[in-house]
């Protein structure tokens, strides 16, 4: 597919990258040059120094032929008239960053859509919307919800008392098969388990499972369930607002910014909520705003940095949940390791969302998410494909990958050593980022 | 570092393909080499499908595994190339096997056989395959072929074998714009064979001619090269191809697909345009003033050759080219630091560098007076970055330091002081000239076998454009 990404910002960079470890044509337009040539001699792309705005650069990048054009500057008004542009050049579909929720509403949304954005994409909202998702559901590290939420992937931090610890996999205390390991995450490392392996202390672990039985996937972990009522949010960014705006009916929320002018602009847009001015790293003053009386803490000023330290200073005022805004990607993996609770990272999400969009109108591709190293694809099964030949136990499958779940005539079963796969299912195989076309063959 | 070895091996299994051709020619022209051949071509491909099987435990590659792999390949394949010209029919010794691969490769074209009388037709295939496969580059060739080339890792490959300042990309992936160049140049060399079998030569001859013209090499099949078919037809056809293989190959990729638009437009096109039309007229001047002119062939098509041989790097003289006198010479030596367009298969210093640093320089001039103004360099109607012509400079200072280097280290090995100097140039220039010891016809045995070494190392950094190799012997490369 030939994708056009216009702004070489830092989602724009991010997806350029990732699309371009796909195995898809990228094209990238920016108009910084310094910006595109670091990009241009490290990846299998094209660059090219134009504006994201003007006809005659949109017609030298080929737009006429594109898949897909993702405008990612960002200015969402830039945004849009360049897919507007893009779009009457001749662009399949269009996708554009915007910093607005009132375009998000569907009415507005069409007329948007007539004058060229196909898609929007909002990251702060999906940013807002993930912090609701963590706080929900507060004791795992990572929810992730597929199938309209009918089969779930749930990564928690196992701490000192469930009973999966030191145990291998195939002696589980459990007697039914309601959940599937489908990977572990130790010091950086994702391992896909087959029955030998052991889940360790301080191990991430992601369980493949279904609504009914989130209660004993919770337990297992010895993880208590907590309801959030109270949210005290350090730094008035962005995303702090747009949280702030959608939720401020679920949680009682207080904000302390360090900008005066910020402060006094937020007391006037979210009135349901308390604004404070104050240094968010000076301890007085979250001991002041009764720190330890919050059930959540969010991080979510500009600064990673910042953010992973007041979340640490939070953890020993005893605060159950903390969340870290983290934009520098380096500082990902750091932070997980460090005890601050959930991560968020809006480039993430947002180039997630496109490449969610993307694979719509890609059907060859059977990849639907992607974690840091490992994915999870959904393959349909052909006629007198190799695995429909005996029950899943006697296949000899490689290492590297577990079949998670399938989709049969639209209900969803897990699958377990007995389960016999049949044609036209869907399957949902987990494995190693890279590893997929080993696995495809087996469904061909 | 086994996805170095791995990619070598690749590379080598390509290699030993290649070596098949020789050997069908010697089944062809019924020759004993072609059991030699086959054996070449068996030990290179065992080495390379030995190399494949390694399991690297990473695909990465960084820019200092690219660099690495693309100094070594080079070195590797002139190692393996070699082998004919040990075995077969010519038994030449390391050093002048080597130096031989080494010229082929890099399109120097510089030889050390005396005589190619009763060397068998297969050795003589060999030398212009090689040419032909060094022209465009043989990591480009492996982008093109191998998917497993096809990410990032390859990109950086790419931009270590590729000629110019900056690398244009046709397409977005590597291994497209990789098929497209050498689309591009599998069509020029069939049409380029196809108008030399026309003329009087044999198609044997035509083949080889073909290979060794669009690559700008210059090896030929005869010891009098070209003027052994005389005629004025195969002098037009060389003239043309010879200037379409110093044309940047982008361009002729957009040209061919209905992209490209006025060719006039990209700045080293036109230069190198002119440049070739001064240099006609310089010779045509010389060539009054000595009073050479003996009918109408002197005054057109036989300067005009000659200006496109040698900026093409090609490197074919005319045979009374040394009567031609000290102008021509000067003009001569200009012309082969000069080159031409940046990502075509010659070599020199190219049109491109040289134009950045003209109009670099008239902004600096213009600057003494206007010590205020802001300028860049445009090139193409499209400014530059600064970085550019620093590159630029760096470059051309590297250049002149390799020839100082190249050429005393050859007085000192004995050779004339002309000698060593010229030398070194043509060789960093993959020109493949020579002067009195080695001759203007190109050969290169007399001189010693550490000149050999030394000069195969020139031509390598000649071709990889100086940065790729020097970088390997800096301590910077190696400090992790």
């Amino acid at each position: 597919m030939k994708i056009v990404i216009a702004g070489a910002g830092e989602v724009g960079t991010h997806l350029a990258k990732m699309l371009s470890n796909e195995d898809q044509d990228i094209i990238l337009l920016d108009n910084d040059q310094a910006r595109l040539d670091v990009i241009d001699s490290n990846y299998n792309l094209m660059t090219w120094n134009g504006s994201t705005s003007s006809f005659s650069s949109l017609r030298d990048v080929g737009v006429s032929n594109a898949d897909l054009y993702i405008a990612v500057t960002p200015y969402e008004t830039r945004n849009i008239t360049s897919c507007a542009i893009a779009k009457r050049l001749g662009a399949k579909k269009t996708v554009a960053r915007i910093d607005n929720s009132e375009f998000l509403n569907p009415d507005n949304g069409a007329i948007l859509k007539d004058v060229g954005a196909d898609f929007l994409i909002y990251p702060e909202n999906i940013a807002a919307q993930e912090i609701a998702v963590a706080l929900y559901h507060n004791w795992a590290r990572y929810w992730g919800e597929l199938h309209n939420g009918g089969l779930l992937l749930i990564g928690v931090k196992l701490h000192g008392d469930s009973p999966l610890l030191d145990c291998k996999l195939r002696d589980l205390p459990v007697k039914t098969h309601d959940f599937h390991v489908a990977a572990i995450k130790r010091n950086n490392e994702t391992i896909i388990p087959n029955g030998n392996d052991e889940i360790r202390r301080d191990d991430i672990v992601y369980f493949i499972t279904t609504p009914p039985f989130i209660q004993e996937v919770r337990e297992i972990c010895g993880k208590k369930k907590r309801i959030i009522k109270k949210a005290l949010i350090v730094g008035g960014s962005r995303i702090a607002q747009r949280f702030a705006k959608l939720y401020n009916e679920e949680f009682h929320i207080k904000i302390i910014d360090n900008d005066r002018e910020n402060c006094e602009n937020m007391a006037t847009i979210l009135p349901n909520c308390e604004i404070v001015y104050g240094d968010a790293l000076d301890i007085e003053v979250l001991r002041e705003n009764n720190i330890y009386q919050y059930d959540a803490f969010l991080a979510l000023t500009d600064s990673s940095e910042t953010n992973i330290l007041s979340c640490l200073t939070a953890k020993e005022f005893g605060v159950p949940k903390t969340i870290a805004d983290v934009e520098n990607l380096q500082f990902l993996s750091q932070a997980e390791n460090l005890n601050i609770g959930t991560t968020i990272n809006k480039k993430l999400f947002a180039s997630s969302h496109i490449f969610k969009i993307l694979l719509d109108a890609d059907e060859s591709n059977s990849k639907f998410l992607a974690l840091a190293d490992a994915e999870v694809a959904e393959i349909y099964v052909k006629h007198n494909a190799k695995i429909t030949k005996s029950p899943v136990k006697d296949l000899k499958l490689p290492f590297g990958m577990t079949l998670a779940a399938l989709v049969r005539e639209n209900e969803i079963q897990l699958i377990n050593g007995n389960t016999h796969i049949q044609e036209c299912d869907f399957v949902v195989v987990f494995c190693l980022s890279g590893t997929i076309h080993k696995i495809e063959k087996w469904f061909n | 570092m086994p996805m170095l070895l791995r990619v070598i091996g690749y590379l080598l299994v390509i290699e030993s393909l290649f070596m098949l051709i020789p050997c069908i020619i010697a089944l062809i022209y019924g020759e004993d080499s072609f059991l030699d051949f086959l054996i070449c071509a068996g030990i290179s491909g065992a080495c390379g499908g030995g190399m494949m099987m390694l399991k690297p435990k990473t695909k990465e590659m960084g820019k200092r595994e690219a660099i690495l792999l693309t100094g070594m390949t080079w070195v590797i394949l002139s190692l393996f190339g070699m082998l004919p010209f040990l075995s077969v029919g010519t038994h030449l010794s390391v050093s002048d096997a080597f130096f031989e691969t080494m010229s082929g490769f890099t399109t120097t074209g510089a030889s050390v056989l005396n005589t190619l009388i009763g060397i068998p037709k297969s050795i003589l295939a060999w030398r212009c395959v090689v040419q032909w496969v060094g022209g465009l580059g043989i990591i480009l060739f492996t982008l093109a072929v191998v998917p497993m080339l096809n990410y990032s890792g390859g990109m950086q490959l790419f931009n270590a074998e590729v000629t110019g300042i900056t690398h244009d990309k046709l397409r977005p992936r590597v291994s497209y714009t990789a098929k497209g160049l050498w689309g591009v140049y599998i069509l020029l060399t069939i049409l380029l064979i196809v108008f030399l079998s026309f003329s009087k030569m044999s198609f044997f001859d035509a083949f080889c001619h073909g290979l060794s013209t669009i690559s700008t090499g210059g090896f030929s099949t005869s010891d009098m090269s070209i003027a052994q078919w005389n005629s004025i037809y195969l002098k037009i056809v060389m003239c043309v191809f010879m200037f379409l293989g110093g044309v940047n190959f982008s361009l002729l990729f957009n040209l061919l697909t209905g992209k490209g638009g006025n060719p006039f437009k990209n700045t080293a096109f036109k230069c190198y345009v002119v440049i070739i039309l001064v240099c006609y007229i310089g010779f045509v001047i010389n060539i009054l003033i000595e009073g050479l002119a003996e009918n109408w062939e002197y005054l057109t098509i036989d300067p005009l050759f000659q200006t496109i041989s040698i900026l093409s790097s090609t490197g074919i003289t005319e045979p009374n080219f040394h009567d031609w006198g000290s102008i021509s010479i000067a003009l001569l030596l200009v012309m082969i630091v000069m080159g031409s367009c940046a990502g075509s298969t010659s070599g020199g210093a190219k049109v491109d560098r040289f134009v950045v640093l003209f109009k670099f320089l008239k902004t600096e001039f213009y600057k003494m007076m206007h010590p205020s103004t802001v300028t860049t360099v445009t090139i193409n109607g499209k400014g530059t970055s600064g970085s550019v012509v620093q590159k630029t400079l760096a470059f051309l200072f590297l250049y002149v330091m390799v020839i100082c280097i190249g050429g005393l280290a050859m007085s000192l090995m004995g050779l004339p002081l002309s000698d060593s100097f010229f030398c070194a140039l043509s060789a960093i220039s993959n020109t493949g000239l020579g002067t009195e010891v080695t001759g203007l016809s190109e050969n290169y045995a007399l001189i010693p076998d550490a000149a050999k070494w030394l000069l195969s190392l020139i031509m390598l950094i000649g071709r990889l454009e100086i940065f790729t190799i020097l970088l390997l012997f800096t301590p910077t490369f190696w400090k992790r």
